[in-house]
């Protein structure tokens, strides 16, 4: 693979119509309070099932890093992220919309995302191929310890309360486990069901998680956005305004997009918890830290490049070990696999034309966005304006039909019932969503390599640790289970008051 | 509140842990393997029954995260009543009625129920469900039950 064949990307007029469509589409929902990435990416999948693989991941990609910056916008304008990702910096860009630069911020948030996004590209292109020589020598146990990891990293990561992260990653893994097992062929779970034998279709399951899951919420609660008077600024002066800051910030977006990248690839942790981080850094290093959360443009800067250059990095295991890093990236590879794809190191040979078109269409998507994320942010008092009565009906019906189209069957409505329901309860019940979608997507993953390798060991579990790399990964996960056990007695030992401390610093996790 | 939030929640997960262990009761062994299909919903299911533990201790010791937000009001409680059960329509009626109208009709209602007109939900529901007819019929070639329609089917 070559910088030739990742840039040749833009001229392929499919890729190019397709990035530059999803681009619009993700500026559209990511604006809209309350329509998050992922639910953006969720709805988009039933497309992406009539698209080669290739198209399908550029399509994907193009969606989720528009949609992640344009949650900015109804951040700046109506103090509701589009979504979570934009939550860290909402009161600054807010403040600074309400003292009449709202263009400004925005493009300032704009150009910050794009050279985040691009920043994150090139770590990814670098990273990845070095990375993915050294797994070429997995085994079984080695696959099966990283899968594992990424699990337990998961549910490090993916809320205050480890009882309820893993809790989410069990409710995952049990959903995993119905179909035709691996061990015997025996049907599991499926009720007598054929449908059911191939376990529950992706598709309609992550319409169910994400977006029903999300009209039902917004059913229950949601209320018509109010969009106040604002006074704007005019587009060109805002545009060299929005430049100006950037260039004077370029330590920042470096140092965030960085970290962003790092944090996005960490499997559970997503744009969200990299916006969080990076404006917590940012606070810390600036020279005015009292300014933060009164509208200043320092964090707006930090977190928006920090979350586009996430959305790169969560990629990164995706592609090399087929350990998503996001719940975007699960859903992708959920896509790829049922295309018969297998992310993995082998993915480097057997497919390159995937692997430079998933990174060129990063690029492209980055640099398209500064048009579509431009003309979002130029229109974004009219999009905001449409009424929830017109977006709300056309979701579901979307969302229903969408999932009824890849299998042909009434079930997959009733999976978007099941799974939209359990979604909300878990929600309810402060469940974080994150860990459960990765354990549907690898308990599958984890229970072949498990077997595989008992068999190979006839049954000795010491035999998981015998290779050098299997021992490391194990040990790091056991490391890993010892921290989460350790943490959560700590919690429940010291009760509320602690509590009460934690939460504060790691509330955003749970917005998601 | 979040006291018997939490009861519900872990109560929940460990009628689910039971129903795991009692569905792969059933789950054939083969002697020569030590391990058979029922591992994975044993390992799983003992782990949401521990989940569930942890989640009672953190209600006990007043540790749980509290709710993200406030409880819906009673019309936000119909709202969401109103679209479940207009998915089990959906889910119902589709291969009776046929694609068209069960999603004028799904439309119509759900327009009604996130508070638009009458009028609104009419548009919608006929322009919405022609545009989607196309996308999906027509674009990209899904068969799509014609239930009561099928005699002007083309």
């Amino acid at each position: 693979m070559d910088l030739v064949s990742i840039l040749s990307v833009g001229l392929n007029p499919t890729i190019l119509g397709t990035v530059l469509v999803c681009t619009l589409y993700g500026a559209f929902i990511g604006s809209m309070p309350g329509l998050t990435a992922t639910m953006a990416v969720a709805l988009l999948v039933p497309f992406t099932w009539f698209m080669d693989p290739v198209q399908a991941a550029a399509a994907i990609v193009a969606t989720t890093t528009t949609a992640i910056f344009a949650g900015d916008i109804s951040g700046a304008l109506l103090k509701i992220p589009g979504t979570p990702a934009s939550a860290a910096y909402v009161e600054d860009s807010y403040r600074l919309a309400q003292s009449g630069q709202p263009r400004t911020t925005l493009f300032t948030a704009l150009f910050a995302s794009v050279a985040g996004g691009v920043i994150g590209v090139v770590i990814l292109v670098v990273a990845t191929p070095q990375l993915a020589d050294l797994s070429r020598q997995f085994s079984s146990d080695e696959v099966f310890w990283l899968a594992t990891l990424g699990l337990s990293c998961a549910v490090f990561v993916g809320g205050p309360s480890v009882p309820r992260n893993f809790a989410s990653l069990f409710i995952g893994l049990a959903i995993a486990t119905i179909g035709i097992d691996v061990a015997v062929g025996h049907p599991r779970y499926t009720f007598g069901n054929l449908e059911l034998y191939d376990g529950v279709s992706f598709i309609p399951a992550m319409i169910g998680l994400f977006a029903l899951s999300e009209l039902l919420r917004n059913a229950a609660l949601g209320k018509e956005a109010n969009l106040a008077r604002l006074t704007v600024e005019p587009l060109w002066g805002a545009v060299r305004a929005a430049g100006a800051e950037f260039r004077r910030r370029w330590v920042n977006v470096l140092r965030s997009a960085s970290g962003g990248t790092v944090i996005g690839a960490l499997p559970g942790a997503g744009a969200d918890i990299a916006a969080w981080i990076a404006y917590a850094v940012s606070r810390r290093f600036s020279r005015q830290p009292e300014a933060y959360g009164k509208g200043h443009i320092e964090g707006v800067v930090d977190g928006g490049a920090a979350n586009n250059a996430a959305v790169a990095g969560a990629w990164t295991p995706a592609l090399v070990f087929g350990i998503p890093g996001d719940s975007v990236t699960a859903i992708a590879i959920g896509v790829l696999m049922m295309k018969g794809l297998t992310p993995g190191p082998g993915i480097f040979t057997s497919d390159p034309v995937l692997v430079s078109t998933i990174f060129g269409s990063f690029l492209l998507a980055n640099i398209l966005m500064l048009l579509t994320g431009g003309l979002a942010v130029s229109l974004a008092t009219q999009v905001l304006r449409v009424p929830r009565a017109v977006l709300m009906p056309l979701i579901l019906l979307l969302a229903l039909i969408g999932g009824y189209a890849i299998t042909g069957s009434v079930l997959a409505i009733w999976i978007i019932l099941v799974l939209g329901l359990l979604a909300t309860g878990m929600t309810w019940a402060s469940i974080p969503l994150a860990p459960a979608i990765l354990g549907i997507v690898l308990g599958q993953i984890v229970e072949d390599n498990f077997m595989v390798s008992m068999m190979k060991a006839q049954g000795d579990l010491t035999e998981f640790f015998a290779r050098d790399v299997a021992a490391v990964l194990g040990g790091l996960t056991v490391l890993i289970w010892a921290a989460l056990l350790i943490r959560a007695g700590l919690t429940i030992y010291k009760g509320p008051e602690d509590f009460r401390r934690k939460e504060d610093k790691n509330d955003r996790s749970q917005q998601t | 509140m979040t006291g018997r939030r939490d009861i519900l929640a872990g109560a929940a997960l460990i009628a689910l842990a039971l129903a795991m262990i009692w569905g792969a009761r059933g789950f054939p062994s083969i002697r020569a393997m030590a391990y058979g299909p029922d591992l994975f919903p044993n390992i799983i299911a003992g782990g949401l029954i521990l989940s569930a533990l942890g989640i009672f201790l953190e209600a006990f010791r007043g540790a749980a995260p509290g709710p993200d937000h406030e409880g819906p009001d009673r019309r936000g409680a119909l709202s969401f009543v109103g679209i479940v059960l207009l998915v089990v329509g959906f889910a119902v009626f589709l291969p009776i009625l046929g694609f068209h109208v069960a999603a004028a009709l799904t439309l119509m209602l759900s327009t009604r129920i996130f508070g638009g007109s009458w009028m609104l939900a009419t548009i919608l529901a006929v322009s919405g469900s022609v545009i989607l007819h196309y996308i999906f019929y027509s674009f990209l070639r899904v068969v799509l039950p014609w239930g009561v329609l099928a005699p002007v089917a083309w």
